[in-house]
């Protein structure tokens, strides 16, 4: 696949996620037009609509909120700056993309926002910390590589339109809980086919919203960002130390929702447990880390030894 | 009759197909210029922090007039230089004439631990990371530029509408190999 059809898959699933949002929209405001009438369910259509517009050109800061991103002036990472700086050069954008920090321990990293102009790159405290600059090097050019190939708009409209889905699917679960109080209001004869509206539209939300996320995520595009990656730095073996790095590590960020998983170089919900793990596995959203690695070795022609030297010590590596 | 309409959806077809093809020469060509352009803006870069740093280690070692000149003149080839390949020969000798220069630096400890000279010697380096990047993205370009004008069906257009090989912007051999990374999963 090339970069240009790509940027095409990626338009179109854009589109279907943007489709789905709207089918689910109108679904709701169907149930809700059944059950109090059409005045607020024209209502509810036209909040879901609103919000929906303002989802699309506002994701990117959305996200930035959702994660606990903020941004980072040259001034304070002129090392990390310069990396990203050449990574954008040899990538061909047309400008470096903004930083952004998470403060948090575990090493991740991810990129939002809604055109290549308005992207930014956002790295965890513990990412710079537990990096090397040619692996740090690598994790920048896989971002980047996302912004390039228009992953960013899909991940990031994902994101923001997902999590209102959780949010409504969460409220309605609550509605069907507590379900008779509402049916009664309007007079109790109809109120067990009310039930029944609302239970089919609860059922159709949480496959729906696995659909949206799958559809953004297809595994293919974070091995076309290895790849990508590999291209942009001609250096495949520090992309697979930093993966290698992130596999070793069994941190995991902090505030990660369903919503927002997708978007990160290494799936954060690696050790979720009962029924969290059930739904991680629904939106397994990552390739595995050693599959990724496997493609990045046979591409290269090297191999990464089981173990790693210590951070910061390039002597060793650098080989 | 059938026979003009099979001859119009002929001639249509081909038309779309020669649409096709022109389209994806010239939006490959364009992706080469921009790449091009990119390295332009290094090199100039590197071009103005030059007599800088010949003046910082002239204010330490005067006498070392010979390197001096040899980065001038090697500077002043860079600028004049015509075309990707020229200009890519002239940039590995200037580069050679910098690293005698910060050699003969290496004499003077003075010059070494001066804050200007560090400064500058540090803007250089990243300016060199750079135009690095740039001929990377640069040569990728060629690359996908000529294999696109060098196949069939493309090179029976190419000659036609005036699309020529490019150069590449001389590299090391190893460093003009990109890595084959397949992604099929």
């Amino acid at each position: 696949m090339t970069l240009q059809q790509q940027i095409r898959a990626n338009r179109f699933r854009t589109i279907l996620v943007l489709a789905a949002f709207a089918l689910l929209i109108a679904s709701i405001a169907g149930a809700v037009y059944a059950l109090y009438g059409v005045g607020i369910g024209a209502f509810v259509l036209g909040i879901g609509a609103v919000y929906g517009v303002y989802a699309y050109f506002a994701s990117g800061r959305m996200v930035a909120r959702l994660t606990g991103a903020r941004p980072v002036t040259r001034e304070e990472w002129p090392e990390v700056y310069h990396l990203i700086d050449t990574v954008s050069i040899a990538a061909g954008m047309e400008a470096a993309p903004p930083l952004y920090v998470v403060d948090d321990p575990a090493p991740n990293a991810f990129a939002a926002g809604r055109t290549p102009a308005t992207s930014y790159v956002v790295v965890t405290n513990g990412l710079l910390g537990e990096m090397s600059k040619r692996e740090l090097e690598g994790v920048l050019a896989h971002e980047v590589s996302h912004i390039r190939n228009r992953d960013v708009r899909l991940m990031t409209l994902a994101a923001v339109l997902v999590g209102v889905v959780a949010l409504i699917s969460d409220l309605l679960a609550r509605m069907l809980y507590f379900g008779g109080s509402g049916g009664r209001r309007k007079g109790g004869g109809n109120s067990g086919w009310i039930f029944l509206v609302l239970a089919i539209v609860t059922i159709i939300l949480a496959p729906l919203a696995a659909v949206m996320i799958q559809m953004a995520l297809s595994r293919r595009r974070e091995y076309l960002a290895d790849a990508s990656a590999a291209e942009i730095t001609n250096d495949p073996e520090g992309l697979a130390l930093a993966l290698r790095r992130l596999e070793l590590d069994d941190r995991e960020i902090k505030h990660v929702t369903q919503a927002t998983a997708h978007l990160y170089i290494e799936t954060p919900l690696r050790n979720a447990t009962g029924p969290a793990k059930f739904v991680a596995g629904l939106f397994n959203t990552h390739p595995p880390l050693a599959a990724r690695i496997g493609v990045l070795e046979e591409a290269g022609g090297f191999r990464l030894p089981d173990s790693l030297p210590e951070a910061g010590d390039e002597e060793t590596r650098t080989a | 009759m059938t026979v003009v309409y099979v001859l119009i959806a002929i001639v249509v077809v081909l038309l779309i197909l020669v649409g096709v093809l022109y389209n994806r020469m010239v939006r490959l060509r364009n992706e080469a210029d921009t790449g091009w352009a990119n390295i332009d803006v290094q090199l100039k870069r590197r071009n103005d922090l030059i007599p800088n740093i010949v003046e910082a280690v002239k204010g330490y070692a005067a006498h070392e007039r010979g390197t001096f000149e040899a980065v001038t003149q090697a500077r002043a080839a860079v600028a004049g230089a015509q075309g990707p390949a020229a200009a890519g020969e002239a940039d590995n000798l200037l580069t050679a004439a910098l690293g005698k220069l910060f050699a003969v630096a290496e004499a003077y400890p003075d010059l070494k631990a001066s804050e200007n000279f560090l400064q500058l010697q540090h803007e250089l380096s990243a300016t060199e990371d750079k135009i690095a990047a740039a001929r990377r993205y640069y040569n990728a370009t060629v690359l996908r530029f000529n294999n696109a004008i060098q196949t069939f069906p493309a090179v029976l257009l190419a000659g036609v509408f005036g699309f020529a090989k490019r150069e590449f912007f001389a590299a090391e051999a190893a460093d003009r190999e990109l890595p084959e990374v397949s992604f099929q999963s």
